[in-house]
């Protein structure tokens, strides 16, 4: 069951099998602590400052901000028609939605609190300079570090080469 | 409530590293078991911004670890070697060979099979289609990155094996930014003398690296990067002499190096982005010192990292 419910988090599963998972949400009370417990932990597991001192304050004030907002919002558009259940699934995925909404909160917030003082947007504003005359260096010193190395053997180094080639040429 | 999260998090953490499908971890594993066990032969392409360069690539599975050959069929010539004792890079127009030394306490720190597993936190692992490359039935494992700070990846392997055919890298659109693939390969029938370089190098400037453990002082990153630990923290020479201090931060698939050197009268750093492929660089002044950051991260993620970089005059 516990499987079930991880590859309905992760999308992975047919309208079937979807249906199955979300009675089993709907049953029992071990499969909702299931569902809850996954957003927590991959919460959590994206960067551990999600813990920080104001976690639960955050989540506390977001929860009480906006619960009845989002809602029904997810409700409409997204889950009762794709899964064409009969009414009383339906309710159920109402009652999905709003566990996997108050589930999501935490990361909503947790991204606003990690997001930097400068916006994303910032890498757009950078200037763009051509590669250090030390790049073929760098990337030599770099790429031992790499973990990519234990999948792909030295395939990687070449990279190295491309920009020496590169700098034969100018 | 504070504890108690963290009690359940704890409690179910195993059970999260289980709800991954445990199908991509073992192909995962089976990659890097094919990567470090087998003997083969073959030539790949590199691709990256509209550019194909080929290159050779032996390596030969002995009694206490592989000996790699990598020689470069485009450009300035140039063979790699990596054995048990570190990496050695020869040119031969310049007659220079670069020796990065790999020492007892300074491990390459590799992808380790248990670490296999944590790169779940920040990759969704999955299994795609059946696809033949070079001839070779290959199983597709893709890792999709869950933020816009790492990029993604397809790898090609072996179904048999588990050896890598092919292995694409694209940004959060899905888009590939470069690639490497194998146009030919031959498992097997390699010998140890098929992977000896080329030059003997006697007469050659040698430019150690001399990469040495060693704290940095006063040198930290303000803000770390979600994911990306430091791994190791070093003092080693570039080029033909330029000491400088290199910080490494990893999430277990990506990494980037902070690169430190002391200005000493050069002009001053122009600050910017450069790019090749998915490697990103990053230059920027601290402290009289030229700051260079290096990974195959997106640009947003290796200029935050850069950005971070920060000198506080140790206490004394």
């Amino acid at each position: 069951m516990n499987e079930r419910i991880s590859a309905l988090m992760d999308g992975e599963l047919g309208d079937r099998e979807a249906g199955h998972a979300i009675a089993d949400l709907e049953t029992t009370a071990e499969a909702r602590e299931t569902w809850r417990t996954y957003h927590l932990i991959s919460d959590a597991m994206r960067d551990a400052r999600v813990l920080s001192p104001g976690f639960a304050d955050r989540v506390a004030q977001r929860l009480a901000q906006e619960p009845t907002v989002l809602a029904p919002r997810r409700l409409k558009p997204e889950s009762a028609p794709r899964i064409a259940l009969p009414a009383a699934a339906a309710a159920s995925v109402a009652g999905v939605a709003l566990v996997g909404w108050l589930a999501f909160a935490p990361r909503q917030d947790a991204v606003v609190a990690q997001a930097p003082a400068k916006p994303p947007a910032a890498a757009a504003q950078v200037a763009t300079v051509p590669l250090p005359s030390g790049t073929p260096d760098y990337l030599f010193a770099h790429q031992g570090f790499s973990p990519r190395v234990s999948l792909q053997g030295m395939a990687p180094y070449a990279r190295t080469v491309s920009s020496q080639a590169n700098e034969g040429r100018r | 409530m504070l504890a108690r999260a963290l009690a359940l998090v704890i409690a179910a953490s195993a059970t999260f590293a289980q709800a991954q499908p445990p199908e991509a971890l073992a192909w995962l594993r089976k990659v890097h078991d094919a990567t470090q066990g087998l003997s083969y032969k073959g030539t790949f392409v590199y691709q990256q911004d509209g550019r194909t360069e080929t290159s050779r690539i032996t390596r030969y599975a002995g009694p206490g670890g592989g000996t790699e050959k990598l020689e470069v069929m485009d450009g300035v010539p140039r063979e790699i070697v990596r054995t048990r004792e570190g990496v050695r890079c020869y040119f031969p127009d310049s007659q220079v060979v670069k020796v990065d030394r790999r020492t007892p306490e300074r491990d390459f720190p590799g992808l380790l099979p248990e670490r296999v597993t944590a790169l779940a936190r920040y990759y969704e692992l999955s299994l795609g289609g059946r696809h033949r490359v070079a001839g070779f039935e290959c199983q597709e494992i893709v890792l999709k990155p869950k933020d816009d700070l790492r990029y993604g990846q397809r790898l090609y392997a072996d179904t048999r094996t588990g050896m890598l055919l092919k292995a694409v890298t694209v940004d959060a659109a899905g888009r590939p930014i470069e690639q490497f693939t194998f146009t030919e390969l031959t498992l097997g029938g390699v010998t140890k003398d098929m992977v000896k370089p080329r030059h003997s190098a006697a007469s050659w400037r040698i430019e150690d690296a001399a990469a040495a453990p060693a704290q940095l002082p006063g040198w930290s990153l303000s803000r770390e990067l979600p994911g990306f630990r430091k791994v190791v923290e070093l003092k080693r020479r570039l080029g033909e002499a330029r000491p400088v201090g290199q910080m490494v931060y990893s999430d277990g698939l990506a990494a980037v190096s902070v690169f430190i050197e002391p200005l000493e009268g050069r002009p001053s750093v122009r600050t910017g982005l450069a790019s090749m492929g998915a490697i990103h660089i990053y230059t920027r002044e601290v402290a009289d010192h030229m700051v260079t950051v290096v990974g195959e991260a997106p640009a947003l993620s290796v200029q935050r990292i850069a950005d971070a970089v920060e000198y506080r005059r140790p206490q004394q």
